[in-house]
């Protein structure tokens, strides 16, 4: 898939483990697994503003887009 | 899901048994017949549930055999069918219903229905043919009258099929939106 979610790097980055990160965004452990592993098809605005709030980082440190 | 949906659906359920058991029935009965008419053709005055084609029998061996492979292949299709609506019934899930599974077994039945539809014109059109010649095809009509019925219910499973398998995506869509 074109758009590579890049949340385990933010994570890294602000030192929070997923259990953290979906205590803080109200997100189950498998969502947020599902966003990690790239499996995702889509991904709400409001759960993205979460993320972001969370990680205090921007959409496009997240979301990468790369061509096949 | 409300109390009184669970209680149609297990009575659904019931009744998609009995059917099929009465069916299995049928084609069993059919299925022995025929042997036997093979090995001892004094039985065919008394097939299953009384039917007699003795005269169709004398006149023509051939169009007995292929007349009642018609009808031993039409009840074999049903019991077939409400097999596959048995599984269905048995592995849906009404809380999450739009499944994979769910939306080929849907397929399968359209398949199937048209399949007996298709089989039972046929059919009958083969025995208004040999009316011509002299055979007497009345008793025959309870096995294939129906069959521009199962042909409109294909349709229409079919297009169900369709939105169901639709629905699937949708749902599978769904659940890896975060």
């Amino acid at each position: 898939m074109p758009i590579i979610v890049n949340l385990d790097v933010m994570m890294a980055k602000r030192k929070m483990s997923l259990n953290e990160l979906s205590e803080k965004v109200e997100l189950t452990l498998s969502n947020l697994s599902i966003l990690k592993t790239g499996k995702a098809k889509a991904i709400r605005f409001t759960t993205l503003e979460a993320i972001c709030n969370a990680l205090d980082c921007q959409p496009g440190d997240i979301l990468e887009y790369k061509e096949d | 899901m409300s109390k009184r949906n669970n209680f149609v659906f297990t009575g659904l359920h019931i009744i998609a048994w009995i059917i099929f058991v009465g069916l299995c029935v049928e084609a069993g009965g059919l299925i022995v017949n025929f042997i036997f008419s093979l090995y001892k053709p004094e039985f065919i005055q008394n097939l299953y549930q009384k039917l007699d084609l003795s005269q169709m029998y004398n006149l023509n061996k051939w169009v007995f055999f292929s007349i009642y492979s018609f009808i031993l292949f039409i009840s074999i299709l049903k019991a077939c069918l409400f097999y596959v609506v048995i599984m269905l019934l048995h592995k849906i899930n009404l809380l999450k219903p739009f499944d994979t599974y769910v939306a080929g077994q849907i397929k399968n039945i359209s398949y199937y229905t048209l399949s007996i539809g298709l089989i039972s014109y046929i059919a009958r059109q083969t025995a208004q043919s040999l009316q011509h010649y002299g055979f007497e095809i009345d008793i025959l009509n309870q096995f294939w009258a129906d069959s521009q019925a199962y042909i409109l219910m294909a349709a229409v499973i079919y297009v169900i099929a369709t939105i169901f398998s639709r629905g699937v995506e949708i749902q599978n869509e769904n659940d890896l939106t975060v």
